[in-house]
């Protein structure tokens, strides 16, 4: 009874129908209480977002699997130190982190959050060591700055890790190294040997328990393809991109990026759960042979038993397992894909037993919508289109194990992996990784001109995806070159309708360029594609604010802070919405909020800078620049910035230089020159002065503040007829109406004698 | 700024009024900034109806003339129009005529800057704060206030349905003598 009951709700989930799971799984805990039902349960409840009630069911739970589960629960509940303690438990200093790679990655996540950037540093690069493929980990570490170089990473060292995992996986299982398309062979096979399956289960449900907390913005989350909870299996991935023969190719779901396991811990319990029951077993060793797999090292850890408490480095390969796994990995990262954009926690639906070419067909179609980062390679989807009609193709071998729920491995297709072959897919993942990686972290160093020109590198296809044009409007942003960005920001609309990545800059963007029309329709866009995403509710704050309504625009802004309070860029714009409302102390506040979340939100500093200036405080003032400047030593609106600071702190020679880096950094950028000239003429040297204004003028003919300098400027020189020439011009461009008082004001001044001149 | 009046002379008469409120771009509201009172209320009609943005309801003075609208600043703000909702058709006797606009830095040293009489004022009226110089384009001030010196058809107390007060906007960019017009100094001036 207890088996049927697990299958049937493992069967639920793999069809997403999550009531009926946590239902029948309630009565199969109350039949029968153990741990591994009990993380069933948890799974159920986690799938159906409802950490909380796998928080209560897990808590007090050992095991290292039902341990990483309950992290997951608390993180998701946004209670870090339980999640913390439950990771790596303080009385156990030297213990092992639950699920390998997944779990290090979880680690890191609190310790980022709880502002330990060493520790998880620390936890990243051990979670990238053990699982390269794991792209999640990577781009925190370069959110950090804290990212080696992407060939290194994705190298040749990782390209051997990937092979080890796949070949220990395969020596475990004396079947699975079959370099031949000998499917049911290999099912067989894989039948009789229930150590194997046994040892390949622990590790899958190490591959499954990846952890991808839910605050991604963006990143790679392409929930990897949690493994099917019966075939305890693969949880792990690895989607290969590589169109070589079927039988070594696992369905590569996604691209390498974005190997996240985003599965749900459950799946992986379940799978241990259904272990338990001969049926699982045989899927398993189904999955096993399929699934390139990962585990390395700990194979030997997986001996006999059911469940694998050390977390067998789960890496979060997305092992695309051919045939059912196959299935199951296409199935699962479509679930995976439409929970990552709901910041899901492995909410990997296992396909279950099911046609499997239907749920390979939707699996494909899933994970081609899904795919957040937008990576589909047309190789890949060849990949799995053969995968598919080899699983087809298999299925009947497979019909006849009834049992095996998903687990009709028999149409192993990938499993039997030669070695050669996983070497030549590994590295045909970490190239393309490689590229990715390398063109993130510059873009996270804000050296965005290197990272345009490694996004070049990439393969036509890659580019043309939404997160690759967001990443290349995003750098353009950052070097102030706004057309551009909203020339790669309407391809990445274009090209992937739904997806909300980036779009907060996107709004800025259109902020920036005064366009207001294309940010109302992106707004509209927004709003009806995702309710609760806190970019929506950024875009439409920032479409108020360009109509100066600042109050409803601090509203929006506030919303989206409380759709995601770890969205740093919300709280920024509250802060600059503050400031327009000249409540200064908020405005700090929000500005203060968003550095806590990432202290290289260079926005923020530039934010605080501005504040500090308006009150007089220079040197707070000077201060904040300087770190803006440090973060993104390219933009020159920042460098006109500190050196208006500078300026203001009497280091006018300072002031000056920095002035010329930024005419030089950017030279379509008016303002660092027309700081220069203000300092200048303050300096009293109004001839450089003058000189620089001219040159302004042919740039920016239209400005009425520059013949409104150049007018008080003549005006010092007692130069009457000029000053009033300029005076003339700056009124008919129509400046602002306190300008036109003061204008005037110097106009009538003019034919008055300079003794009470005031600041004029 | 948007008047509706055909004032020529310091005491200029206004007559009828806007339905909607217009007011131009570069300058924004303050009266949030402000602590408002009032000479004398009715129970149930008071300050607060003054700036609820609701037209229905409204402001009901119960004391002797002149009735008073004080608005004090926390610190020397520049204003330059003040708008009001007066309406004669639904408050006949109780509109007000005559209105003198007074500003300083307290009740001690208050001066009056304008006088304006209304004729059957029908909506928003437009008061404008401005001089002739200049240099006199805004009050720099830190109390306004408004007084109603006397009503249509002699009546005593007076309604009023809305005040609202309006200044320039200032510079965002911080230590710039003057504000950028155009769009590529705009673009680059922020970081947002």
């Amino acid at each position: 009874m207890e088996a049927i009951l697990t299958d049937c709700v493992q069967n639920s989930l793999r069809h997403f129908m999550f009531k009926n799971a946590i239902f029948l799984c309630e009565r199969l805990c109350a039949e029968f209480p153990s741990e591994v039902n009990l993380r069933l349960l948890a799974a159920c409840y986690l799938q159906n977002n409802q950490a909380y009630s796998a928080y209560h069911i897990l808590k007090g739970t050992q095991t290292a699997q039902s341990r990483y589960l309950f992290a997951i629960s608390c993180f998701q509940m946004d209670l870090l130190s339980e999640a913390e303690t439950a990771l790596c438990p303080a009385n156990e200093p030297g213990g092992e982190i639950p699920n390998g790679a997944a779990g290090h990655y979880l680690l890191g996540l609190i310790y980022r959050y709880t502002d330990r950037k060493k520790s998880a540093i620390h936890h990243f690069r051990l979670a990238l060591s053990i699982d390269p493929l794991l792209w999640a980990a990577y781009e925190e570490l370069c959110v950090l700055a804290a990212a080696e170089e992407a060939t290194v990473v994705f190298g040749e060292a990782a390209a051997l890790c990937v092979q080890k995992q796949y070949l220990h996986y395969g020596l475990a299982s004396p079947n699975l190294h079959m370099s031949s398309e000998d499917y049911n062979s290999v099912s067989s096979q894989n039948f009789g040997s229930e150590d194997v399956s046994l040892r390949q289960l622990k590790h899958t449900q190490g591959n499954n328990l990846r952890d991808i907390p839910c605050n991604y913005h963006g990143a790679a989350v392409l929930s990897g393809p949690a493994s099917q909870p019966q075939s305890g299996g693969p949880s792990n991935m690895s989607f290969y991109n590589t169109p070589s023969p079927m039988t070594s190719q696992l369905s590569g779901v996604a691209p390498p990026p974005l190997c996240r396991n985003v599965q749900p811990n459950g799946s992986n319990l379940h799978t241990v759960n259904t272990d338990v029951s001969p049926k699982s077993v045989v899927n398993s060793t189904i999955q096993a042979p399929r699934r390139k797999f990962v585990d390395e090292g700990k194979l030997r850890k997986i001996s006999g038993r059911l469940f694998s408490d050390s977390g067998p480095r789960r890496s979060t390969r997305l092992t695309g397992d051919a045939g059912a796994n196959t299935n199951a990995n296409t199935t699962v990262i479509a679930g995976n894909g439409t929970n990552s954009s709901s910041k899901y926690l492995g909410s990997s639906k296992f396909s279950t037993v099911t046609p499997r070419t239907v749920t390979v067909r939707k699996g494909q179609s899933w994970a081609n919508e899904n795919i957040e980062e937008g990576i589909r390679s047309d190789a890949f989807d060849d990949a799995r289109a053969n995968m598919t009609s080899k699983s087809t193709s298999s299925f009947p071998s497979g019909d006849i194990r009834s049992l095996d729920q998903d687990g009709e491995t028999v149409p192993v297709g990938g499993v039997v992996i030669s070695g050669s072959k996983v070497i030549s897919g590994a590295s045909e993942v970490l190239g393309l990784l490689r590229t990715l990686g390398e063109g993130y972290r510059l873009s996270c160093l804000y050296r965005c001109q290197d990272a345009l020109d490694t996004y070049l590198r990439l393969p036509h296809t890659h580019y043309n995806t939404s997160w690759v044009l967001s990443q290349v409007g995003k750098a353009h942003f950052e070097l102030v070159d706004y057309l551009e960005a909203d020339r790669a920001f309407s391809l990445a609309r274009r090209v992937s309708h739904h997806s909300l990545e980036g779009m907060d800059i996107y709004s800025t963007v259109l902020y920036h360029l005064k366009e207001d029309m294309k940010l109302s329709y992106l707004v509209q866009e927004l709003i009806s594609t995702d309710r609760l995403a806190p970019q929506s509710w950024c875009a439409m704050g920032n479409c108020y604010s360009l109509q100066k309504d600042h109050e409803t625009a601090l509203k929006n802004f506030q919303r989206s802070v409380q759709l995601n309070s770890r969205f740093a860029y919300a709280h920024t714009l509250c802060g600059h919405e503050y400031v327009a409302l000249e409540d200064f102390e908020n405005g700090i506040k929000s500005y203060q909020n968003a550095l806590r979340i990432d202290s290289r939100h260079y926005n923020a500093w530039y934010g605080l800078g501005m504040i500090f200036l308006r009150q007089e405080k220079f040197e707070f003032s000077e201060h904040h620049f300087r770190m803006a400047f440090q973060i993104n030593p390219r933009s020159s609106v920042i460098m006109s910035y500190l050196g208006t600071a500078l300026h203001a702190l009497k280091k006018s020679e300072d002031a000056i230089k920095i002035m010329d880096r930024a005419i030089l950094a950017d030279r379509k950028n008016p303002l660092p020159m027309y700081q220069k000239a203000n300092i200048l003429m303050s300096l009293e040297k109004f001839d450089d002065a003058l000189e620089v204004l001219e040159q302004l003028k042919e740039y920016a003919p239209r400005e009425s503040s520059v013949y409104a300098l150049m007018g008080k400027i003549y005006k010092r020189h007692n130069m009457h007829e000029k000053a009033m020439l300029h005076f003339g011009i700056a009124l008919d461009l129509k400046p602002s109406a306190t300008d036109v008082a003061t204008i005037k004001a110097a106009i009538e001044k003019l034919h008055v004698p300079d003794e009470l001149e005031d600041n004029l | 700024m948007a008047t509706e009046s055909s004032e020529s002379e310091e005491e200029g008469k206004i007559t009828g009024g806007n339905q909607h409120l217009i007011v131009e771009d570069d300058l924004r509201e303050m009266g949030k900034k402000a602590a408002w009172s009032v000479s004398s209320c009715k129970t149930g009609n008071g300050v607060s109806s003054l700036r609820d943005d609701n037209l229905e309801t409204y402001w009901q003075s119960d004391g002797a003339q002149p009735h008073l609208v004080n608005i004090q600043f926390q610190k020397k703000v520049k204003l330059q129009l003040v708008v009001l909702y007066v309406d004669f058709k639904l408050d006949e006797s109780y509109t007000p005529s005559k209105i003198s606009i007074r500003a300083g830095d307290g009740f001690h040293n208050l001066k009056e800057i304008k006088t304006v009489e209304l004729v059957k004022p029908t909506g928003w009226v437009y008061l404008s704060l401005s001089g002739n110089d200049p240099r006199e384009t805004f009050v720099n001030t830190f109390m306004l206030q408004i007084a109603v010196l006397s009503n249509h058809l002699n009546g005593r107390d007076t309604h009023v349905r809305q005040i609202k007060v309006y200044g320039p906007r200032p510079n965002p960019i911080p230590h710039q003598p003057f504000q950028f017009t155009s769009r590529e100094f705009i673009t680059y001036s922020t970081v947002r």
